[in-house]
């Protein structure tokens, strides 16, 4: 089979569900389907990855003159993310089975899933960025047409800001073309480059801001909490983990000199970010806001686990990305959910919702004690993993971000005090929180998922740390 | 040339033909004609002119992009001015003296003033007469350029020298500011912004879309020698007008409501970007990008023109207001501009975006990396107006004033050959690398 297919077959596929899907009830199915089949598709290259390296998976457009040509090829660290994306939009499906104008919404969901296969599965460095902007359209779309009152000022500030950002990415891109005469960035490691610090600060401010990090963070809590809840799942759990995965693969495994230089920043502003996020979400009254910031503050502390430069930390920060994909998604959903049936964002308006909807209660319980790290949660061994990588790389000192810990500990149990306990407020007393059983059962694998790794994580270290051992000669902390 | 012949003959044909039906049909064909010639290599020598493969390339993106233009317009006249038009710009691009350099530009001239000649009101009234006005302001601007040029010797039946100093200097430099009055270079862009928003939508989408591009690359073809050889002196000037054309023309565009008018905004800031390719002219790519920009800009800026002009039924003066909910009403129309103004914004897949790309590569392989990245946020800050127009088609529920009417099945064709173009330039961009001027 063409692995070709995977990137464009969605692009073609978007459009047939727009234009002749005229029955809304067909457009689910359909990307239900396809979502499922990209997961097989993943796990069977997964399955045939070679123990170290890049696996050729196709190429498109064979161009000498400007290395215009599209060229798949994928390792383990990108098939890890392939499998994690699909089986999100997965979930995102199931998550907005009752949503309106469903042909526009799926044809968008899966055009999303075209272009993000393509940033994992492109080495050509500028069809990658090809690919990483048009994630954005969708998302624009996503966000604009289905999000709540404030999406248009959200949407537009999304695409701004990011594509603003994108700039930087490119401009680097073209120096590395220059410097190196290919876009290939298998190639471009081995090249002597002219102007390396240039290009790893502006690689680092473009995937800074998509991460997010401090001071770049400013899109994300409008976007996330103008968006519909299952889009806000795919801007947390796949666009965050998109600017996760460029900061390693290019800001440090690609110049890894620089990164040993520079890596002081990324720390610096992974502990800001962790801590400041971490504050704000304790002020917040808004219910998405918390965990839209609370999102912010879990990936600074993947920043910190990669700006360790460590085989432990590099894999404790893939570990985290996961966690922090399945522990926030139910969070956004439930939020999300709750705004749906009060018709209220903040938390003075909730309040003894347990009484009224144990079972969603429990599961916001459960990921919400996920987010702070208690112990049999995936939360609690991608912080403690991060912990101790980061101590071994860095000394004792880094334990300040146990802080992090005790922040987060205090915003999510007040929250769930002032959302989830305590006496019935007017508003839920008179509201019917009634779920459709296919959106439940989407939040029940979440919970499943952060369970089963919280209790056993050798599982998927097993997966993840494979991924790094081929980086082994990174050198300097490795 | 041959392509030249068959047009021009057409050309005169037109005016004993009235039937638009059949003027229609017979100019698509003539068009059909010259793409195959263009395509097949075939010419004719004449003196003063000579081809070369880019300027082949372009002419055939131009007789598709005419004959798709020619679908959608309704009027005799307009018909007719668009197959001189191709005459005109099959001579100016193929010339290569200054002679004939400066005949086939005030050809060009006098077809956009005839074109815009045909007005229905006060509004179309003023904007034509304002560019009308510039127009002859810069004919004689440019004259006033080729007597110093001649005063110093040069001859005007030979390609431009190189070596130049004094008259001939100031001559060619003179012009050259003759002809950004054309290109819509700030500070000689003012005239731009009320003819383009004036005129009849469709009008303006010929004259911002195609006639500049023609002259564009014309100049370019016509006056890089000189501009590489007297680099020193020529990027500083050239490198600060391509930032205040660019960045005026996205500032301006950002505070307006009226649709025309951002896109004429949208339009000098445009020139900006193409004028990149004088900046980078030491660079091998700057000739592709050029090209490559060119072919992306007559593609989307003329089908976004045009779909406009058949949306408010001819009339334009379109609010933002008014596209409000198009989605909704027209959901191929909506499609079709949200495709082709975010190949405007430089998104991805599009051809705006490999033009900007590769424009933006030639400058950073020429060392200005600074220019390129200024440029780079410049095209960034221009997704805002784009992505707020489309906003408007998308988020908005209905407007209940009907000032947007339905498009007729003709026009959907012709904005589909657009389509394909916008598309098929954004990927298979290795046919524009290798072509020369």
């Amino acid at each position: 089979m063409n692995y070709l297919a995977l990137v464009f077959a969605p692009l073609f596929l978007s459009g047939f569900v727009y234009f002749v899907t005229k029955k809304n009830f067909f457009a689910k199915y359909i990307s239900l389907l396809f979502f499922i089949f990209l997961l097989f598709q993943s796990v069977s290259i997964y399955m045939q990855l070679p123990n170290e390296g890049y696996m050729f998976l196709g190429e498109f457009l064979k161009v000498p003159a400007f290395d215009f040509s599209l060229k798949l090829e994928v390792d383990r660290l990108s098939t890890i993310m392939l499998v994690l994306t699909s089986i999100l939009l997965i979930l995102v499906t199931l998550s907005s089975w009752s949503m309106e104008k469903q042909s526009a919404y799926f044809s968008l969901l899966i055009f999303f899933s075209g272009a993000i296969f393509g940033v994992f599965m492109s080495t050509n460095l500028l069809w990658f960025f090809i690919f990483w902007e048009l994630t954005l359209i969708p998302m624009y779309f996503l966000v604009g047409i289905w999000g709540s009152e404030g999406r248009v000022y959200a949407s537009i500030k999304f695409f701004l800001y990011t594509h603003v950002a994108s700039m930087f990415i490119l401009l680097a891109f073209f120096l590395l073309f220059k410097q190196s005469g290919t876009f290939d960035m298998t190639l471009i490691k081995e090249s002597v480059l002219v102007t390396p610090v240039l290009i790893w600060w502006l690689l680092f401010i473009g995937f800074a801001v998509k991460m997010p990090l401090f001071p770049f963070h400013t899109w994300l809590p409008d976007a996330h909490v103008q968006a519909p809840a299952p889009v806000s799942v795919l801007l947390a759990g796949v666009l965050l983990k998109m600017g996760a995965y460029a900061m390693i693969r290019f800001v440090i495994l690609m110049l890894p000199q620089q990164a040993h230089k520079y890596a002081f920043v990324l720390l610096a502003l992974g502990i800001v970010s962790l801590l400041y996020a971490g504050f704000m979400a304790l002020y917040e009254t808004h219910l998405k806001k918390m965990v839209a910031y609370s999102s912010i503050s879990h990936m600074g502390l993947v920043a910190i686990a990669i700006s360790t430069l460590s085989y432990d930390g590099l894999s404790s920060a893939l570990f985290e990305m996961i966690a922090h994909a399945f522990i926030i998604s139910p969070l956004f959903l439930i939020a999300g959910f709750f705004h749906h049936k009060t018709g209220s964002w903040y938390m003075k308006d909730m309040g003894g919702i347990m009484q009224k909807a144990p079972y969603l209660s429990a599961i916001f319980v459960f990921a919400g004690l996920g987010a702070l790290g208690l112990p049999a949660t995936m939360g609690f061994v991608g912080e403690l993993t991060i912990l101790l990588s980061g101590m071994k790389a860095y000394g004792a000192w880094i334990g300040v971000i146990v802080l992090s810990s005790i922040v987060g500990s205090s915003y999510i149990i007040w929250t769930l005090r002032r959302v989830i306990y305590g006496q019935m407020s007017d508003v839920v007393s008179k509201t019917d929180f009634t779920m459709s059983r296919v959106e439940f059962f989407a939040l029940l694998i979440f919970t499943f998922v952060i369970l089963v790794f919280g209790v056993y994580p050798q599982a998927l270290f097993e997966v993840i740390n494979k991924a790094f051992s081929s980086y082994v000669s990174l050198g300097g902390a490795l | 040339m041959s392509a030249f012949s068959i047009l021009f003959v057409m050309s005169l044909f037109s005016f004993a033909l009235h039937n638009l039906k059949i003027l229609k049909r017979l100019s698509i064909l003539v068009f059909g004609i010259s793409f195959g010639l263009t395509l097949n290599h075939y010419q004719i020598p004449l003196m003063g002119f000579e081809t070369s493969s880019s300027v082949e390339l372009f002419e055939m993106v131009l007789f598709v992009v005419l004959g798709a233009t020619v679908l959608s317009l309704d009027e005799h006249i307009a018909i007719t001015q668009t197959l001189f038009l191709a005459t005109a710009s099959v001579l100016i691009l193929e010339s290569f003296t200054l002679v004939s350099f400066v005949i086939s530009f005030e050809a060009l001239s006098i077809i956009s003033f005839v074109l815009v000649s045909y007005m229905k009101n006060d509004k179309e009234a003023s904007g034509a007469i304002g560019m009308f006005i510039s127009g002859s302001f810069a004919t004689a601007i440019i004259m006033l350029g080729v007597a110093f040029y001649l005063l110093d010797g040069h001859s005007l039946t030979q390609k431009i020298s190189v070596n130049v100093d004094g008259f001939g200097m100031l001559g060619l430099w003179i012009v050259l500011v003759g002809l950004f009055y054309k290109l819509t270079i700030v500070p000689m862009h003012s005239w731009a912004l009320d003819s383009y928003a004036k005129v009849r939508p469709a009008y303006a989408g010929i004259l911002s879309g195609i006639v500049k591009t023609v002259v564009f690359l014309a100049t370019f073809k016509m006056f890089a020698p000189f501009i590489d050889a007297n680099f020193a002196i020529s990027s500083s000037i050239l490198v600060t007008l391509a930032l205040i054309t660019m960045t005026l023309g996205n500032f301006l565009a950002i505070f307006t409501k009226k649709v025309e008018q951002i896109l004429s905004y949208s339009s000098i800031a445009h020139a900006g970007y193409m004028l990149l390719a004088f900046v980078s002219v030491k660079s091998s790519y700057a000739q592709s990008g050029l090209l490559y920009m060119a072919i992306a800009y007559i593609f989307m800026q003329t089908s976004v023109f045009l779909l406009l002009d058949k949306l408010s039924n001819g009339k334009g003066n379109l609010y933002l207001e008014d596209l409000k909910g198009l989605a909704q009403k027209d959901k191929l129309s909506a499609l079709f501009l949200t495709i082709q103004l975010f190949s405007l914004a430089g998104i991805p897949l599009l051809a705006g975006f490999m033009g900007k790309a590769v424009l933006v590569y030639a400058v950073v392989d020429a060392n200005f990396i600074f220019v390129a990245l200024f440029t780079l946020l410049n095209s960034a800050l221009s997704v805002g107006y784009y992505a707020w127009i489309v906003k408007h088609f998308y988020f908005d529920t209905k407007n209940n004033e009907e000032k947007v009417v339905t498009v007729s099945k003709p026009i959907y064709v012709s904005q589909t050959i657009f389509l394909v173009g916008t598309l098929y330039f954004g990927m298979f961009a290795f046919n524009v690398f290798g072509f020369s001027f």
